[in-house]
């Protein structure tokens, strides 16, 4: 059976519940294999949620991390929200 | 049981036995209450994502809020001298004071069936998964709509035989969705319709018993009660723990 293809939102939920399954930090190379996208998509997604405030980049010891902020977690409490009634109600 | 004459043969009917009078419109309010919330959530999601899925389904609950609000006017209109000393009871008398009551209970119910109608033809449209493409068909549920509407303020039985219709079409839909999420809420939903499609077969025998519309309400009043614990647990979900990193 093919898997549904996955909105806009869904994976920015997906980029989030990645960062908050590594304690709120993460590498890019392990953001990009577990999020399931390419590096132009990723980049383009990171871009998104820097914009937004939900997640900061931060070097340390000389190598780029993302770390994810106060309102990533809100986004991702919202999303589940969402998803949960969406899933409750069959819509 | 009150036939009134109305204008253009409109029917006016009250079921509830006198003790219960008043009662019926408390349970609706209760009713009013979960579908604006309903309403609310829904919208709120629609605007958070842009999914014309959650603008529908808020569309279902406020023409059922629609349909609730109208019956209660519709049943306090007539009820009216037992209320009129009441605070509400005497601004509502107030406001209508040029109608009489039996042409506002007729109007309403009118208003009533058709919104509750829409509403659960609206919510079968959703749940089906039918979409804006398909307009012969829409076009043809709406004149459906349009039609019981009609034949309902002949025979009011019927409205309730087609509400059961389009409810067991829908509990039927989210047995399939329990079946397929297996969660605690979506069990909580499909009892919550399981409730009102009850609720609506004890309605299509009241003409013959006012005993079986107060059982006919309580059952109504346990079903959206249902239909708000869902609403509450995903509420009343907690963020997980979590740390800052600085």
């Amino acid at each position: 059976m093919s898997e549904k293809r996955r909105g806009k939102l869904e994976i920015i939920a997906d980029i989030l519940r990645s960062i908050q399954s590594k304690n709120g930090r993460i590498k890019p190379t392990h953001l990009l294999y577990k999020s399931n996208l390419s590096h132009a998509k990723l980049k383009e997604y990171i871009d998104v949620l820097m914009k937004k405030g939900m997640i900061e980049e931060k070097q340390e010891k000389g190598k780029k991390i993302f770390l994810m902020k106060e309102l990533g977690y809100k986004f991702l409490l919202e999303f589940e929200r969402i998803k949960e009634f969406s899933d409750s109600f069959g819509l | 049981m009150l036939f009134d004459n109305v204008p253009y043969g409109l029917p006016s009917y009250i079921f509830s036995p006198k003790w219960f009078y008043g009662f019926d419109s408390i349970i609706e309010s209760v009713a009013v209450i979960v579908s604006i919330l309903l309403v609310y959530y829904s919208y709120k999601c629609f605007k958070l994502t842009h999914e014309n899925r959650y603008l529908y389904f808020s569309t279902a609950f406020l023409s059922i809020t629609f349909a609730f609000l109208a019956k209660i006017i519709g049943t306090l209109a007539i009820y009216k001298p037992k209320i009129t000393r009441s605070a509400v009871g005497s601004s509502i008398h107030e406001t209508f004071n040029t109608l009489t009551p039996s042409y506002i209970n007729a109007v309403s119910f009118v208003v009533f069936i058709f919104f509750m109608l829409l509403g659960f033809m609206i919510l079968f449209l959703i749940i089906s998964r039918l979409t804006w493409k398909n307009q012969r068909i829409l076009a043809l549920l709406v004149y459906f709509v349009f039609l019981a509407t009609w034949i309902s303020t002949i025979h009011y039985q019927l409205f309730y035989v087609t509400t059961f219709v389009l409810l067991s079409l829908i509990t039927y839909s989210y047995y399939r969705n329990y079946q397929e999420i297996k969660s605690v809420n979506a069990r909580f939903v499909l009892f919550a319709f399981s409730i009102i499609l009850i609720s609506q077969a004890f309605f299509i025998f009241i003409i013959y018993s006012r005993t079986v519309y107060v059982l006919a309400e309580l059952i109504q009043l346990l079903g959206f009660i249902y239909l708000l614990i869902p609403f509450v647990l995903i509420f009343k979900k907690k963020p997980k723990k979590h740390k800052l990193v600085k």
